[in-house]
């Protein structure tokens, strides 16, 4: 797989940061997409990130949607960090519009993956300590739970049921009306 | 082609940042999320989770309501509405006609009823999520009419989810005999009313409302209406009949003066905290809902800014008929104020102007919002010890039996 980033000359420039993932393929990236996670950020700050820096929870194929996701959402920090100075401010605030614009096309075409993607994406994020894309990814499972039964979430995220049937009977007696 | 891989399991940080998502105005889903499996009934029952999910969503929201009305009006049935799946809450105390306890005031999760006709308790203040009772005895006010303020006084408390900590109530009454405003507050912690203290002609506003009132020929009689009050701070605010005049108790220097209302003519009106923690005042006069402010200019002297006009027609889904339309609460935090019509009682969300019914329409004066959170977390912790329970002696017995077999 190609170097993400490698061939802009803009990022060959900043300090790059090499990510191994769980299957040892290596990515090149950006500081400033790395540090969008807080883990790496911490990372850097310690020093440790010479050699690389291994992510042994993460395959390749995650970590590769990982880092999309964070090249677009870095950059467009850095475009609204830098837009402030050249534009007045009805302009500024039509670029800051579609810059949101732009990122929330972005978000729901990067939702748009199979469940257990959905979920290889939370565990990396909740790993590397990615805000917003931990928020973007939870708040899809959360909203696709709402109004489901506990049968319907159980066979949609592959989850086995380990409650015994009295732990059941005793949990549906206490909230019967939530069933109704 | 290859069956879709199978979701991996989650980790239970992972599981609690899906399950802090979910809306707390729809309390069902994080019930039914319960019974999915072990590590999400863990997740939920945790009582770190309650932290979070309180933080994640912040003003706690509306689950339940009580009303009070005028005394002409007669008392309204002794229930406690449910505004979401939940089934009712059980009313607080008595519910016969002669004995129908009265409840007075909801904030910060708590209950304040006025026991009628029950033996050895005079006033209650219940939490109905917790279940905790706390008696509280009669304030020494020879009262003819009176309402009263429940409110949280845990020091620094942010007041999103308080439960089981220190409380204070201010009552407010026309004295019978003297007929004068007098209030008087209890804290949870003495246990005792204050010495009440009176609303005198020492308020200049006071006295110049008494003065006019005297010179119409009329005999006066502040008359402190059944409303629910308005906490500021340390300030705690009531309304007199008929122009709405407001009273003013104020905590730390422990006395009442008066304030006028902004200009209006509409009986029905709510006191609430706005935004930037200001005093508001809500009406709806010739079908648009008012809001004013009190600010406080720079001669040190209080005045009303008006905030909102809100054309009642021009909100979807239209509140019908809106001739009818009056204001009878607010709900703090949440932003929204209650509007009664002929078609039931609807809420207003002042933040994106959308109308909600939350009730079938009834005779009311002033809503009494009840809100908190309410996760799985209270309600199935005692069930989970009961299962433990069960599966400890279970256990212990089947120990016993091949302790038996061995021997």
């Amino acid at each position: 797989m190609a170097s993400a980033g490698s061939g802009d000359e803009k990022a060959a420039a900043a300090a790059m940061i090499t990510l191994i993932s769980s299957d040892n393929e290596k990515f090149e990236v950006t500081e400033a997409t790395a540090t969008l996670s807080q883990t790496i950020r911490h990372m850097i700050e310690d020093g440790c990130t010479d050699g690389g820096v291994p992510l042994p929870n993460v395959t390749s194929k995650i970590l590769a949607r990982v880092i999309e996701y964070c090249k677009k959402h870095a950059t467009a920090a850095a475009g609204e960090e830098g837009s402030s100075s050249s534009f007045s401010d009805a302009a500024f605030l039509e670029v800051d519009r579609a810059f949101l614009e732009e990122l929330e096309e972005f978000d729901d075409a990067f939702l748009e993956v199979d469940r257990a993607t959905l979920f290889d994406l939370i565990l990396a994020a909740n790993y590397l300590d990615i805000k917003g894309l931990l928020n973007l990814t939870c708040q899809k499972v959360a909203d696709s739970v709402k109004g489901k039964t506990p049968e319907q979430i159980r066979e949609m995220y592959n989850i086995v049921n380990d409650l015994t049937p009295e732990e059941e009977a005793e949990i549906r007696r206490e909230t019967q009306w939530a069933f109704e | 082609m290859a069956p879709p891989r199978r979701p991996p399991p989650l980790i239970d940080d992972a599981i609690a940042e899906i399950l802090v998502r979910l809306p707390p105005h729809e309390p069902e889903h994080l019930f039914r999320a319960a019974l999915v499996c072990k590590p999400w009934l863990r997740v939920l029952c945790d009582p770190g989770f309650r932290r979070r999910y309180r933080a994640f969503h912040g003003a706690p929201p509306l689950l339940g309501l009580l009303h009070r009305r005028q005394v002409v009006e007669g008392p309204p049935a002794a229930r406690f509405a449910s505004t979401t799946k939940m089934p009712d809450f059980p009313f607080p105390g008595r519910s016969d006609r002669l004995g129908r306890a009265r409840p007075l005031d909801c904030r910060h999760g708590r209950v304040l009823v006025h026991m009628l006709r029950e033996r050895n308790r005079d006033y209650l203040v219940w939490d109905p999520i917790t279940g905790d009772r706390h008696d509280l005895p009669a304030p020494d006010i020879d009262w003819f009419i009176y309402t009263a303020a429940v409110f949280c006084a845990a020091h620094g408390c942010d007041h999103l989810d308080c439960h089981g900590g220190p409380f204070r109530v201010v009552f407010v009454a026309t004295d019978d005999r003297e007929e004068i405003v007098k209030a008087t507050v209890y804290s949870s912690e003495t246990g005792v009313w204050t010495a009440p203290v009176a609303l005198d002609d020492s308020c200049e506003c006071y006295a110049r409302h008494m003065r006019d009132v005297l010179a119409d020929g009329h005999h006066y009689m502040p008359y402190v209406q059944p409303r629910r009050g308005a906490v500021v701070g340390d300030e705690v605010y009531f309304t007199l009949r008929r122009g709405n005049e407001i009273i003013n108790y104020n905590l730390r220097e422990d006395s009442l003066s008066m304030i006028n209302p902004p200009s209006h003519t509409a009986h029905e009106i709510a006191l609430m905290v706005m935004d930037d923690s200001s005093l508001g005042f809500a009406c709806i006069e010739c079908c648009s809902l008012y809001l004013w402010s009190m600010k406080v200019n720079s001669k040190g002297a209080a005045e009303w800014v008006q905030r909102r006009v809100i054309k009642l027609e021009a909100i979807k889904p239209a509140v019908e008929p809106v001739r009818e339309a009056s204001v009878v609460g607010s709900a703090e935090g949440v932003g929204v104020i209650f509007i009664s019509t002929d078609a039931g009682l609807f809420t207003v969300d002042l933040k994106s102007e959308k109308v909600r019914k939350v009730d079938e329409p009834e005779v009311y004066f002033s809503v009494l919002p009840y809100m908190s959170f309410y996760t799985p977390g209270i309600v199935l912790a005692l069930a989970c010890l009961f299962l433990s329970f069960i599966f400890f002696t279970s256990a212990v017995c089947l120990l016993n039996v091949m302790v038996l077999v061995c021997e």
